[in-house]
C-alpha cells in the first residue's frame, strides 16, 4: 500500500501544478495584506488600490497589443512576400508603447495586490528591471526605423533583436501561473 | 523481432507486446514527461520538437496499429461494448494475448487524448508571438492564441487519463495480483496455455511504418499543404 499512496500523493502534487489562471489585473482580489512586503523597496511609495488597478489593467491591455502585433509580424516575416503596411503599422504600434512599459510597474502592482504574473522580483531588482525595459524601448525604435526604411533584411534582423528583448525581461519577470 | 517465437522449455512465459509497441509506449512517457517539463519552464523550442516527436510516435503507432503484430493491431484488440460487459462479468474468461477489452478502450482514449494535445499544439502561437506550431499559420492568430490556451487547459484532461491508467495498473497489482508493467519491458507474459499467442510480423514493416511517420512529421514541419501560407 505504500506504493499506491506515495503514487496518489505524487500525482495530486502533480496535479497542483497546473492550474492554468489567465492575467486579471483583478482589484477585488487586493485585500488587507496590500503593499506590506513593498515597504521594503526602494523606490517610490506604492500606488494606491484604485490607482494600482488602474494601472495594472492598462499594462494588461498594452501587453497583449504588443503581442497581437508580435504575432501578425511574426507572420509577415514567415510569408515569402511581406506586406509591408502591416509590418509598419505593428511596429509602430509597438514603439508607441514601448516607453509606456517603463511606467506600467510602479510599486503596489505586484503579485501581492492582484492577480498578475509580474513576478515579486521586479520590486526586488529596480535597476536591472528598468535596464530590461530600456533595452526593450530601444528594440521597439530600432526595429520602428528599419520598418519605415522598408529594407527586409535589416527588418528582419531588427525583429530579431525586439524578440529576444521581450524574451530576456519575461524570462525573468514574468511568472508562468498568475498568482 | 523474430518471425517465430520459439517455445523455450525452462520460461513459460510467451511474447505479447512487441519491440516497437513497447518502444513507442516508453517513448510516449519520456517524451510527454518532457513536453510537461519544458512547457513550465519556458523552453519553447524543445517543447515544439517533443511535440513533433509525440506526433511522429502517434502516426507510427496508427500505422503500426494496422499493419503490426497481432497484440497491436487495432481491428484485434479494440471490441464492442458487449465484449466489455463479457469481460467486466468475468475478467478471469479473457484468454487471448494482448489488451482485454477495457484495457483497449484506455489505449484508444490514451492515444486519442495525446492525438488532440499534438493538434492544438500544432496551431498554436506563444503569448509573446516569438514561437508558434508548424501549423499556426493556416489559422487566424486569435484561432492560435484560443489553441494555446485549450492546449495548456487540456493537458489536464490528458494528465487526469494518464493517472488512471496508471491507478489501473496498480489496481492489478494489489488486487488482482497481476503484473502488467514487466511485460510492457520485456514483451513476455505468463499466458494461459489455451491463449491465442501473439503474430509477429516481418521486422522491415516497422522500418517501412518508422519511414511514412517521419515523412509525415516533415510534411507537417514544413508548416504542411503547399509548404505553409
Amino acid at each position: 500500500m505504500h506504493k499506491a499512496l506515495f503514487a496518489a500523493t505524487v500525482t495530486l502534487a502533480l496535479l497542483s501544478a497546473c492550474k492554468p489562471a489567465p492575467e486579471q489585473a483583478n482589484a477585488a482580489n487586493s485585500g488587507a495584506n496590500a503593499a506590506v512586503e513593498n515597504a521594503a523597496v526602494p523606490v517610490s511609495a506604492p500606488v494606491g488600490k484604485e490607482e494600482a488597478a488602474k494601472i495594472m489593467h492598462e499594462r494588461h491591455e498594452g501587453m497583449e497589443k504588443i503581442g497581437k502585433s508580435m504575432k501578425a509580424l511574426g507572420r509577415e516575416m514567415m510569408a515569402g512576400t511581406s506586406d509591408l503596411a502591416t509590418v509598419r503599422s505593428s511596429a509602430a504600434t509597438i514603439a508607441d508603447l514601448a516607453p509606456k512599459a517603463s511606467s506600467w510597474f510602479p510599486a503596489g502592482t505586484g503579485p501581492d495586490v492582484g492577480k498578475t504574473h509580474a513576478k515579486a522580483e521586479i520590486w526586488q531588482k529596480p535597476e536591472e528591471f528598468a535596464a530590461k525595459a530600456k533595452d526593450f524601448q530601444n528594440a521597439a525604435a530600432a526595429f520602428n526605423e528599419a520598418a519605415k526604411a522598408g529594407d527586409m533584411t535589416q527588418i528582419k534582423a531588427r525583429f530579431g533583436d525586439l524578440g529576444k528583448s521581450c524574451k530576456a525581461c519575461h524570462d525573468s519577470y514574468r511568472a508562468k501561473h498568475a498568482d | 523481432m523474430t518471425a517465430t517465437a520459439p517455445s523455450m522449455p525452462t520460461d513459460t512465459k510467451q511474447r505479447v507486446w512487441d519491440l516497437p509497441t513497447r518502444l513507442i509506449h516508453w517513448l510516449l512517457v519520456a517524451l510527454i514527461a518532457f513536453s510537461w517539463w519544458s512547457a513550465e519552464n519556458g523552453e519553447i523550442d524543445w517543447h515544439i520538437w517533443s511535440g513533433i516527436s509525440v506526433l511522429t510516435l502517434l502516426v507510427f503507432r496508427l500505422l503500426w496499429g494496422i499493419f503490426g503484430s497481432s497484440t497491436a493491431r487495432f481491428a484485434v484488440f479494440v471490441r464492442g461494448p458487449r465484449a466489455v460487459r463479457a469481460y467486466l462479468r468475468d475478467p478471469g474468461g479473457w484468454r487471448s494475448a494482448g489488451h482485454t477489452p477495457l484495457g483497449a478502450l484506455s489505449v484508444v482514449a490514451l492515444l486519442g487524448l495525446t492525438a488532440i494535445q499534438v493538434a492544438l499544439g500544432l496551431v498554436s502561437v506563444d503569448e509573446d508571438g516569438l514561437n508558434e506550431g508548424p501549423l499556426a499559420g493556416l489559422v487566424s492568430v486569435d484561432a492560435a492564441d484560443t489553441a494555446r490556451g485549450l492546449h495548456g487547459i487540456f493537458f489536464n484532461v490528458l494528465l487526469a487519463f494518464i493517472i488512471l491508467h496508471v491507478a489501473a495498473i496498480l489496481y492489478y497489482r494489489l488486487f488482482e495480483r497481476k503484473r502488467l508493467i514487466g511485460p510492457m519491458i520485456t514483451g513476455r507474459a505468463e499466458l494461459n496455455p489455451d491463449a491465442e499467442p501473439m503474430r509477429p510480423v516481418k521486422w522491415w514493416v516497422a522500418i517501412l511504418c518508422l519511414l511514412v511517420a517521419l515523412a509525415f512529421s516533415r510534411w507537417i514541419v514544413a508548416g504542411a499543404p503547399p509548404f505553409g501560407t
